[in-house]
């Protein structure tokens, strides 16, 4: 079966202000099945953010890419701008950071959601003020409110609103990028259960940007962990967990602290993520790894270590389990 | 299993005064456009420093008649006075540069105080020291230099007094603001927490990081200082002793010039005064533009993103 | 009503600051080196008796502080003083001034705004290509030229083809109306154009900026993701948010406008209100030096208050 959303193989290149080039996609592969959850994981500028932004071709004019992202078969990037923004919201829809500028500050809620109805068709004038305070009403919010300004909404509420637009023309993948990182922790979870309710009602694939593991493990059956643009691991959540094959997918769950197990000392990884406007030599988690041996001179390739589980590392050649 | 405790959030010291003064170094040689204002600028000051010596004639040396015209001797003609018009220039720019610098000098000192006491002490100082500084920015400043220069009477000195006196504004909302964020970071709280002077805080902590900024913020202003100098000058408060580029225009203009077809008492002069304001936009907004940078890319513009061809792994196992 | 206490603040802050220009308008030609009687020996034919008058009239002989409240009681009837150059009351000089100096003005702000606006906008829009390069380039140029000087080149290049001087063609006698307005247009041109030029470069560089910012916000990308076409963003969404900033910097900078008017005025021969400030200064006529000075003055700080109410009413993120 044609797989619903395959990333193949995705590069993407930002130009820099002196001549250089950051490489901040680095061959990346993925694909989504109708009704899965991807949770795309990694730290501040490991380019997964770029990666789902990509998915939708909304990258900025300094920027370059290469690869296919493949939508029930179609090539989205064939033609660039072009070829993508057809399906854009209809068939692939996004959510962002919910920060205050990721809705128009001037516009009403309502007015924005009527917005994509209209331009999309699916509904013009009264009808579609009416669809859009249905669709607020179903994520919680009373239609009245779409009268209001963004900054009249609490940041809660007003990434509710973020995800009824997002609902409003029917697409069949979400991205959600840090969708919950601006909340405080109780609205977070509100948050997270109206995406899980949602997802599971429409069936909606989703894949969920974070650097937050625990949404991950809440939300996601599967998960990929991305560093220094490339995915070094993947796989489902629970192998992620219990069996990672990477040491950076290792210290990055050892690094988030656990309530049931106050007594474990909260580990952190040491260093910086290495530089991406430069060529890199080797493993690019090696100066980092604290299981880094001869063979990581020479780059490691994504590789199956299971069924359904792949991971970018040397020790994997030697069939040898990663302690825990 | 290797595990590495590490303190939260150590601050590191941001790099000693030197390296700052490479910040604008280097921003002004990223861009061409403010490298080539730098030479410019750099080239006219220092003709004009060197006017008494390198200038071809004398400044009260007539040389041929009244607004004679462009030739090989005197490329840029003769002016009402028949002196020459290259000469003119030269010491006019001396002027010129030299009022503007001494302005904005003198507004820097004041603008730079406030806005450094209003961001550093905030509170009741701040509000105090804003609302004068928005009295200030409102009136008109020109008006109000054409009068206090005509009560107060044509001289050099008073000149650059009143021009400077209306410049600080700017510079004292830019510093405030600068200062205010600085005042906030963990290396300037440490000093405090150990009990270092405000003076000392100040001199040490706090100068250097506003230091770009003050230095941007400085080069605009002599744009603006040179500017206003050339307009009163041009409206006849400028001192009648000395010969600035704005008082050249001025001659040229109430001894008929144009009537005369004498263009080239009035282009050059007027060219020269929008070369070095120019010159100094440039270099000024460059420093402000990495000072301050756009950390956002725009989303969007008449171009979209590139297509590359497919391309392999770029970096195979090797 | 949303905000009525930012309002009040704002009227607030105004009558204030026009209370401080009151009191410095005051003081300023009050310190005038000499009296004022002094320069009133330029009046010709003063007697001492006369001079007498004269001080007693302006009130000269009281206190500081009598003066000043004698001061403001004449400027609540609107009583200016008397012009030294013309014997007419000041206030009867400004307005005739004022009615030359607003249109020349307006026309000029207007075609800088319009053009600023526009070259602005495909600035932004085709940033980092010649186009941009080249418009930039072209807005700095003029914003760094002297307006005076700007002025003068437009005599050179429109000598002969347009009027470089005045107000009228004072050779016309008893014009039609049509001839008249034609008149007016052509002496009308050369002044708002210098003025228009100056300040479109700086509309440009201001249009310019305030769009790269918006364009940079995180609501464009969404609109983008939504499936928009740039141009419909640019139109609905960016050029609306951008023009809050340019709104209110257009607005202060109408005390630079103020400025270019004198010059611009004294080059061409205007009778407005610039030429008015200069052949006060020139004639050391300090009741119109006062009074335009705090026409001046009062009419900056209005145009701020208004600026700070239109930003008020277009951004509906300020509530307090």
């Amino acid at each position: 079966m044609t797989p619903l959303l395959e990333i193949e193989d995705l590069n993407v290149w930002f130009d820099l202000q002196d001549g250089g080039e950051l490489h901040a996609v680095q061959g990346v592969s993925l694909s989504l099945e109708a009704g899965e959850r991807l949770g795309l994981v990694g730290e501040s500028g490991c380019g997964k953010t770029t990666t789902a932004l990509a998915v939708l071709g909304l990258l900025p004019p300094t920027a370059s890419a290469s690869g296919r992202v493949l939508f029930e078969g179609k090539d989205l990037l064939a033609e660039g701008e072009a070829s993508v923004r057809p399906h854009r919201w209809v068939d692939i829809a996004i959510v962002f950071q919910g920060a205050m500028n990721a809705l128009n500050p001037v516009r009403t809620i309502g007015s924005q959601i009527v917005e994509a109805l209209e331009l999309h068709d699916r509904a013009q004038g009264a009808a579609a003020r009416a669809r859009a305070g249905e669709l607020l009403e179903s994520v919680g919010i009373p239609a009245s409110r779409g009268q209001r300004f963004p900054h009249e909404l609490s940041g809660g509420m007003r990434q509710r609103a973020a995800i009824a637009m997002a609902l409003s023309c029917n697409p069949k993948v979400l991205i959600a990028d840090e969708p919950t990182t601006a909340l405080d922790v109780m609205v977070q979870a509100q948050i997270l259960e109206l995406l899980d309710a949602l997802c599971r009602d429409f069936g909606l694939a989703l894949i969920l940007v974070t650097h937050d593991l625990p949404v991950v493990a809440q939300l996601c059956g599967l998960g990929a962990v991305m560093y220094a643009g490339e995915i070094v691991e993947r796989g489902t959540v629970d192998s992620l967990y219990h069996e990672p094959r990477h040491p950076y997918t290792r210290l990055l769950f050892a690094a988030t602290p656990d309530l049931d197990d106050t007594d474990r000392p909260i580990a952190s990884i040491p260093g910086a993520p290495p530089r991406l406007d430069r060529p890199l030599e080797g493993c690019p988690f090696r100066p980092r790894c604290d299981s880094a041996f001869a063979a990581c001179d020479a780059r490691p390739a994504l590789s199956p270590v299971a069924e359904g589980h792949a991971a970018a590392c040397h020790l994997n050649d030697r069939a040898a389990v990663v302690p825990a | 299993m290797s595990v590495v405790i590490h303190e939260p959030g150590a601050v590191a010291e941001p790099e000693a005064t030197a390296a700052r003064g490479g910040v604008v170094w280097r921003a002004i040689r990223r861009r061409p456009s403010a490298t080539l204002g730098l030479v410019v600028l750099g080239l006219l000051a220092a003709a004009a420093l060197l006017a008494p010596w390198i200038a071809p004639y004398g400044l009260h040396e007539q040389v041929g008649p009244v607004f004679g015209r462009p030739s090989a001797s005197h490329p840029l003609g003769l002016d009402d006075g028949g002196i020459d018009m290259v000469t003119l220039l030269m010491w006019g720019a001396q002027i010129s540069l030299l009022v503007g610098f001494a302005a904005t000098a003198f507004s820097m000192l004041i603008g730079g105080t406030v806005g450094i006491l209003a961001g550093y002490f905030g509170g009741k100082v701040d509000v105090i020291l804003m609302r004068i500084t928005d009295y200030f920015l409102v009136i008109p400043d020109v008006p109000l230099m054409i009068v206090v220069a005509a009560i107060w009477g044509p001289s050099l000195s008073h000149i650059i007094i009143v021009i400077g006196i209306l410049l600080w504004t700017s510079t004292a909302r830019v510093l405030r603001a600068q200062v205010k964020s600085v005042r906030e970071r963990t290396y300037v709280k440490r000093a405090r927490a150990l009990g270092a002077g405000h003076a000392r805080i100040v001199l040490r902590h706090v100068l250097p990081q506003v230091a770009p900024l003050l230095i941007a913020n400085t080069v605009l202003t002599v744009a603006v200082a040179i500017f206003d100098e050339t307009a009163l000058s041009f409206l006849g408060l400028g001192d009648p002793s000395r010969i600035s580029l704005g008082k050249v225009i001025e001659n040229a203009f109430q001894r008929a010039a144009i009537s005369a077809g004498a263009w080239w008492a009035i282009v050059p002069p007027g060219a020269l005064v929008a070369v070095i304001i120019l010159s100094c936009s440039l270099i000024g907004g460059a420093l402000e533009d990495a000072l301050n940078p756009r950390l956002r890319v725009a989303h969007l513009g008449a171009r979209s993103f590139r297509l590359r061809p497919l391309v392999g792994r770029s970096s195979e196992a090797l | 009503m949303r905000g009525a206490d930012y309002v009040i603040k704002r009227v607030a802050f105004a009558v204030v600051t026009i209370a401080v220009a009151l009191m410095i308008n005051f003081a300023l030609f009050r310190l005038a080196p000499g009296d004022a009687v002094a320069n009133l020996s330029r009046v010709p034919h003063a007697t001492p008796e006369t001079r007498l008058a004269l001080r007693r009239e302006f009130g000269l002989d009281k206190s500081r502080g009598t003066q000043f409240v004698l001061y403001l009681k004449q400027l609540a009837h609107g009583n200016l003083g008397i012009s030294f150059a013309n014997q007419q009351p000041v206030s009867s000089n400004l307005t005739a001034a004022v009615k030359n100096t607003v249109p020349m003005v307006l026309l000029g702000t207007i075609f800088a705004i319009v053009f600023g606006t526009f070259t602005g906008v495909i600035a932004a829009w085709r940033r980092g290509t010649a186009v941009e390069g080249v418009s930039v380039t072209t807005a700095l140029g003029f914003y760094s030229m002297p307006t005076h000087w700007l002025g003068l080149m437009l005599v050179i290049l429109f000598a002969g083809t347009l009027p470089t001087g005045g107000l009228t063609n004072e050779f016309l006698i008893n014009p039609s109306f049509m001839t008249h307005l034609r008149d007016l247009a052509a002496h009308i041109t050369l002044p708002a154009l210098t003025l228009g030029l100056v300040l479109f470069g700086e509309y440009t560089l201001i249009v310019r900026s305030a769009m790269l910012e918006t364009l940079g916000e995180d609501y464009i990308l969404t609109a983008r993701a939504k499936g928009l076409s740039p141009w419909t963003i640019v139109r609905k969404h960016a050029l609306r948010n951008a023009m809050l900033p340019v709104a209110t910097l257009v607005a202060l900078s109408l005390g630079y406008i103020v400025a270019g008017a004198i010059l611009v005025e004294t080059v061409f021969s205007w009778p407005g209100i610039g030429r008015a400030v200069y052949d006060a200064v020139l004639q050391r006529d300090y009741p119109m030096l006062q009074g335009a000075f705090l026409l001046l003055t009062i009419s900056v700080v209005v145009c701020n208050l208004l600026a700070d109410l239109l930003y008020f009413k277009l951004d509906p993120r300020i509530t307090e």
